[in-house]
């Protein structure tokens, strides 16, 4: 039941059950008994005796105010008149709330709406009006006219209210609609930079080989002739100098062909255990499809009691899988290096195609992937650096990430590493 | 070593396929490159005889033959000349296939039916002849299969020998491999030959430099038949395994070669002058080589003389003057060993490489010398009749003797990380041609000469190892028994390197060596440099990473590019003063590791003593427009300040200090200071660099900061705040315009105020608001204290403040 039906109902009750004219029939009597009990000729004689009074001031003037008084008293204590009022006034009111509801209910914007709110509650609409002459009435139909007022004023706020919710939210729709974008736009760009792919496999080297619990170790680019060969057995005249195309620098100086005098430092540096991974750019003269004079280096060491080859085939194997995937296997070949011995070359299996496909692009067919060379530390190398070889066994691995970039990223031709050109790098 | 299949089953019996030997040869041995095949591949060759041979009638470069295959005649059309009536040819019939992939069908040429096809030597796998059919001349006959008499198809591994097995660069080095990996035995030919000839013994041989020749034989052939070719068989060989046939007895010597590993030359015995003199060259001294060229030697070099002139050049190449030839009928043969470094050293220095030269560098076992002599001696008698001089000169004053090497079981497991029978070791080091004794827990084993390589006990720890299969060490994990991980600066590095991607710069790795224009485009005057730069251009090792940068920034402008961001983070290279006084000091270091001083002083710092400081930067480079525009954002294109913020990030206490440096635009460049010490720099770069590196036009700002001033990601510190609200309140300045908003901002801070929060620039005007020479500063500071603040509390700091900036630049307060 709305508002306004409660409130028409009451209206009804009023009339049927207190007939506002009888009110009025009793009311007027209740006032003729009370101007009998209060006999206007005793208020006159006592207004004349308050006249006689200020007559011996100025008795005229006083009396003829007195009297005036006395006759708008009377004239707007009417109470018939005042009933009569009273009674059209709840007509009034019953009109007033049908209106308003026909008006609310019809409105279409919220602006109207506020112009209906000033009309039907502002100052001086019919009810605001009907509400200030109350007091007006008879102290007994004070509270039937007076309720009845405010339950049409409340009844007709409650409509604009419902009315003005639903026509705020149809305005609001309107205006959302009318800020659509095109969300097919691009969004406002953010910048993204890359990563150099070789980079990006040393990280993941790195993080597997620090997750085993190895230490990163580094050194310099311009290496001694000591660190870069001779302590790796590899002595002036030595056919492998001449197998790694060396740049040299000054007399006795290089830039280093591998990360392994990395290891060497370490190793002069501190006992055993050592547990150490050494990533780092390397320098050959070399220049070709398949070299560049610069690349990338991943070497690592593990220097303890108890080191066999398995442990360092265990270690590639995990290392394998960490950056190619949890399928592949690791297969070792005898090899030959200066600084290990045994010494052997490592193949992954093909991540793409497990030695499946002989057109595979990424193995051509081979089913095996180059990935580097380890082996068992030499024992000369061990005496170099005053491990004792007995005591002590270890072993150490080099990787070329700049290669199994290029395997992992599908990437075909080494030189496009170290050129700088915007649209490889921005690839990765 | 390319090694013929056919040959190498001669022996060594085994039962696989090309493909399982290479797999096995690999996973045992040595890598194996490839394998190549010559000659029929499949299907029949048969000895055909010629019984008519003349032009196709409608073809003028092509013959038909009729040919007879012994009880069946055929028609053959063929595009060679050389055949005729009565020849024997090799015919290969229909359905058989070629290594080169060609398939013989039944077909018709030019009207004519042909069967078959003859065979050239290419086609047979003989030598790269294709212009004649080849002739068999000799007991071939009509109707046999022609793999009767020898192989009419080869298959050629090609084995990338390690540079310790200078063994296996010989057959019979290779048998002995194959049958240690398969257990089994192999054999190889008894040297028999005839003596008789004349005697070696007319000729002197002299040995100058026993340092630089072990040993040096030598043995003569008389009686050969001149001018002969060598017999299929060794043709066959000498091309399979990669080489040229020559005359008969070159290819005697490099047939023995090739199954030894043992290089031989042989002389003219005619063209030599008395004697055989093994002498360092003279200084000066030239030689015509074999090649047609004409070196001069020094010193160092060895060469094989005779009284008068040189001959050859030890070990590399022989000169035309005692060369075997075709009316050659009396030899002298060399079988000798030099030293390895000296020969490597010559033919480096000579740029020359030899099949020969290849394998004395390697030094080889002078104990094959003998064995050597005998089969080329045999071998020269057997094809071209010649007769062996009863007696052989030799110099071999110190005679290598095998060696002992013991190896421990237990230590073999421990290496190896797998479980070895002591007989089983045993066996494989007997197969390499070792000697075993057995002993408690250990082998001991002796060596033979030939395999220099096995020193010590981890080199047989290998063979075993190798030997047994690398794939039965079974897989396990070291427990590291230490924290490892990555250093603070390790972690700031990756760090730093993600931030600056994170920001939009592409990661790039330049070469740290560039052409002289990396330097004086820098204004830097000494540099390191490399002696032996792979063009005489990039020589110059790099003292900041910007010049490769921007070569890096100009090679994307010619591929279309409008710009980019780029960083590095990598090392530069600068020389250190170094006292004359420690330059042995340096010498002894840098070769021998060595940091005493080598006087009273005691060790000299490493550092000093290798001459090279090596910093790392980080170095950023905005060049031409970076991001283009896009509907909602306007384009980024370098600016100083773009530049400079990003320095703010990286070095985030960092202050500015403007700077003229010479590659930087004088107005826009600033050192980067971080504590009052210069860690860098940043600018816009000046016109004449960006001319100078292919970037003129573009608009190109860049920093470079030293590694270890950068701070990607402080160290957090937790600092009080108060929920009690703050104030702002902004100032308008007016100030000469030569006056710096960072000094200002410096006084202000240098005041200490309590309340004071934050002051933040948000404007800068120049212009008709403001009279003339001077510029409107706004600025916005922020008060903020543990209680609210009263108007009268801030009024007063900001008059203090404004009070210090009239006083210090001169300024006018405009409002407030
Ligand atoms: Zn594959």
């Amino acid at each position: 039941m709305t508002e306004i039906e409660h409130i028409l109902r009451l209206f009804a009750e009023v009339e049927r059950r207190q007939n506002p004219l009888e009110e009025a029939q009793k009311a007027l009597n209740g006032l003729e008994e009370a101007q009998r009990a209060q006999d206007p000729l005793k208020t006159t004689q006592r207004a004349l005796g308050t006249l006689e009074d200020a007559q011996r001031n100025n008795p005229l003037e006083e009396a003829q105010r007195t009297l005036e008084a006395l006759e708008k008293a009377q004239g707007v204590q009417n109470p018939l008149e005042a009933a009569r009022r009273a009674l059209k006034s709840l007509e009034e009111v019953n009109r007033l709330v049908e209106d308003a509801w026909a008006s609310i209910e019809s409105a279409q914007t919220l602006a109207e709406l506020e112009q209906l709110r000033i009309e039907y509650l502002g100052r001086s609409a019919a009810l605001t009006e009907m509400k200030k002459s109350i007091r007006e009435l008879p102290v007994e139909l004070r509270p039937q006219i007076g309720g009845a007022a405010n339950r049409a004023s409340r009844s007709i706020e409650a409509i604009l209210e419902a009315r003005g919710a639903e026509l705020t939210a149809v305005e609001r729709e309107e205006r959302l609609r009318a800020e659509a974008v095109d969300v097919t736009l691009p969004g406002t760009p953010y910048p993204k930079g890359s990563l150099h792919p070789s980079q990006r496999v040393i990280d993941e080297l790195v993080d597997f080989f620090v997750g085993l619990g190895y230490r990163v170790a580094e050194g310099p680019e311009v290496e001694t002739d000591y660190y870069n060969f001779t302590a790796l057995s590899i002595p002036p005249g030595h056919p492998a100098r001449g197998m790694q195309d060396t740049f040299f620098l000054d007399e006795g100086l290089v830039l280093r062909t591998h990360t392994s005098p990395v290891q060497v430092r370490t190793m002069l540096s501190q006992e055993p255990p050592v547990y150490i991974v050494c990533p780092g750019r390397v320098y050959r003269r070399d220049s070709d499809p398949t070299h560049t004079p610069m690349f990338n280096q991943v070497e690592g060491l593990a220097v303890d009691r108890g080191l066999t080859m398995g442990h360092l085939k265990g270690t590639l194997t995990a290392m394998a899988r960490h950056v190619f995937g949890e399928a592949v296997r690791l297969r070792l070949r005898p090899s030959y290096f200066q600084f290990t011995e045994p010494s052997v070359e490592m193949d992954v299996s093909c991540f793409v195609c497990d030695g499946e496909d002989p057109n595979c692009k990424v193995c051509k067919g081979a089913g095996w992937l180059e990935m580097g060379g380890a082996g068992m530390v030499d024992p000369a190398v061990f005496e170099e650096v005053g491990y004792d070889p007995e005591e002590y066994t270890g072993f150490a691995f080099g990787m070329g990430p700049d290669r199994m970039a290029m395997v992992k990223y599908d990437i075909p031709d080494l030189r496009l590493f170290f050129e700088g050109d915007l649209r490889f790098l921005r690839q990765f | 070593m390319h090694v013929p299949l056919s040959w190498l089953h001669e022996y060594v019996d085994f039962d696989l396929t090309a493909e399982e030997l290479v797999e096995l040869f690999s996973l045992r041995s040595q890598e194996v490159d490839g394998l190549e095949r010559l000659g029929v591949m499949s299907g029949e060759v048969v000895v055909g005889e010629v019984i008519e041979f003349g032009p196709h009638p409608n073809a003028d470069r092509l013959s038909v033959a009729k040919v007879d295959l012994g009880g069946q005649q055929v028609q053959i059309v063929a595009g060679a000349l050389n055949p005729y009536p009565g020849a024997r040819v090799p015919v290969i019939l229909p359905g058989s296939t070629l290594a080169d992939g060609r398939k013989l069908k039944k077909t018709k040429l030019r009207g004519l039916e042909s069967y078959g096809m003859m065979l050239s030597e290419r086609e047979l796998g003989i030598s790269n002849d294709h212009e004649r059919i080849l002739l068999l001349d000799g007991p071939y006959e009509v109707g046999h299969p022609l793999k009767d008499y020898f192989p009419i198809g080869e298959t050629v591994l090609e084995i990338d020998v390690m540079p310790n097995r200078p063994d296996l660069w010989g057959m019979i080095g290779i048998a002995r491999e194959l049958a240690a990996i398969l257990k089994t035995t192999f054999r190889i030919p008894e040297p028999t030959y005839e003596t008789g000839g004349s005697p070696t013994g007319d000729y002197d041989l002299r040995v100058g430099a026993e340092d630089l020749c072990p040993r040096y034989d030598l043995r003569r052939v008389s009686g050969i038949q001149p001018g002969g070719r060598a017999p299929l068989f060794i043709r066959r060989r000498i091309y399979a395994s990669g080489m040229r046939s020559i005359n008969a007895i070159v290819d005697a010597t490099n047939c023995v070669m090739l199954e030894t590993g043992q290089p031989i030359h042989a002389f003219d015995a005619t063209r030599v002058r008395d004697s055989i003199v093994v002498r360092r060259a003279y200084p000066g001294e030239e030689m015509t080589l074999l090649d047609g060229q004409t070196r001069v030697l020094d010193e160092e070099m060895l060469v094989i003389a005779d009284e008068e002139r040189g001959l050859v050049v030890a070990g590399v190449m022989g000169a035309e003057e005692a060369e075997v030839g075709e009316q050659t009928t009396d030899v002298l043969i060399e079988v000798a060993t030099f030293a390895g470094r000296n020969i490597l050293e010559t033919s480096q220095r000579l740029g020359l490489r030899t099949d020969a030269s290849g394998r004395f560098e390697r030094d080889l076992d002078p104990n094959m010398v003998s064995y050597a002599m005998d089969r080329v001696t045999g071998l020269i008698a057997e094809i071209s009749g010649g007769r062996s001089a009863s007696d052989t000169l030799s110099h071999y004053p110190d005679p290598a003797r095998p060696w002992q090497v013991p190896l421990r079981l237990e230590r073999t497991e421990l290496l190896l990380g797998m479980t070895v029978e002591a007989s089983e070791a045993a066996q494989r080091l007997e197969l390499l041609g070792c000697e075993v004794q057995r002993e408690d827990g250990k082998l001991s084993t002796t060596v033979p000469t030939f395999r220099r390589d096995l020193r010590r006990e981890a080199d047989l720890i290998e063979e075993v190892g190798r030997l047994i299969g690398l794939e039965n060490v079974p897989e396990r994990l070291p427990g590291v028994p230490l924290p490892g991980g990555m250093t603070r600066e390790q972690r700031k590095l990756r760090r730093l390197r993600y931030l600056l991607a994170g920001l939009g710069f592409v990661e790039t790795m330049t070469y740290p060596f560039g052409p002289a224009r990396w330097n004086e485009g820098l204004d830097v005057q000494r540099t390191l440099k490399l002696r032996n730069p792979l063009s005489a251009e990039a020589s110059n090792l790099r003292t900041s990473l910007l010049p490769g940068l921007l070569d890096t920034a100009a090679r994307n402008r010619s591929f279309g590019v409008r710009g980019g961001a780029f960083f590095e983070v990598g090392r530069v290279f600068e020389p250190r003063e170094q006292p004359l006084e420690l330059r042995d000091a340096a010498l002894r270091y840098r070769l021998l590791g060595d940091t005493s001083r080598g006087d009273s002083d005691g060790d000299a710092a490493a550092d000093l003593l290798i001459g090279v400081a090596e910093f790392q930067k980080v170095t950023g480079l905005y060049a031409g427009t970076v991001r283009a525009s896009v509907w909602n954002a306007p384009a980024l294109t370098a600016g100083f300040f773009e530049v400079k913020g990003l320095v703010e990030r990286l070095v985030p206490s960092a202050t500015f200090e403007p700077r003229p440096w010479t590659f930087l635009h004088p107005g826009r460049s600033a050192a980067v200071l971080l504590r009052g010490a210069e860690v860098g720099w940043v600018g816009e770069l000046h016109p004449e660099t960006a001319q100078m590196f292919g970037l003129e036009g573009w608009p190109v700002c860049a920093f470079e900061v030293d590694f270890a001033a950068v701070e990607p990601d402080p160290t957090p510190h937790f600092a009080l705040f108060y929920n009690v609200p703050a104030v702002s309140m902004d100032l308008a300045i007016l100030v000469d315009e030569e006056v710096r908003v960072g000094d200002m901002l410096d006084t202000v801070a240098q005041l200490r105020s309590s309340i004071l929060a934050e002051a933040r620039v948000f404007d800068v005007y120049v212009g008709s608001q403001v009279p003339p020479g001077r510029k409107s500063v706004a600025l916005n500071f922020t008060f903020q204290a543990e209680e609210t603040l009263t108007d009268v509390e801030v009024k007063e700091e900001i008059a203090r403040i404004s009070g210090r900036l009239r006083e210090a630049f001169g300024a006018e307060v405009r409002g407030g």
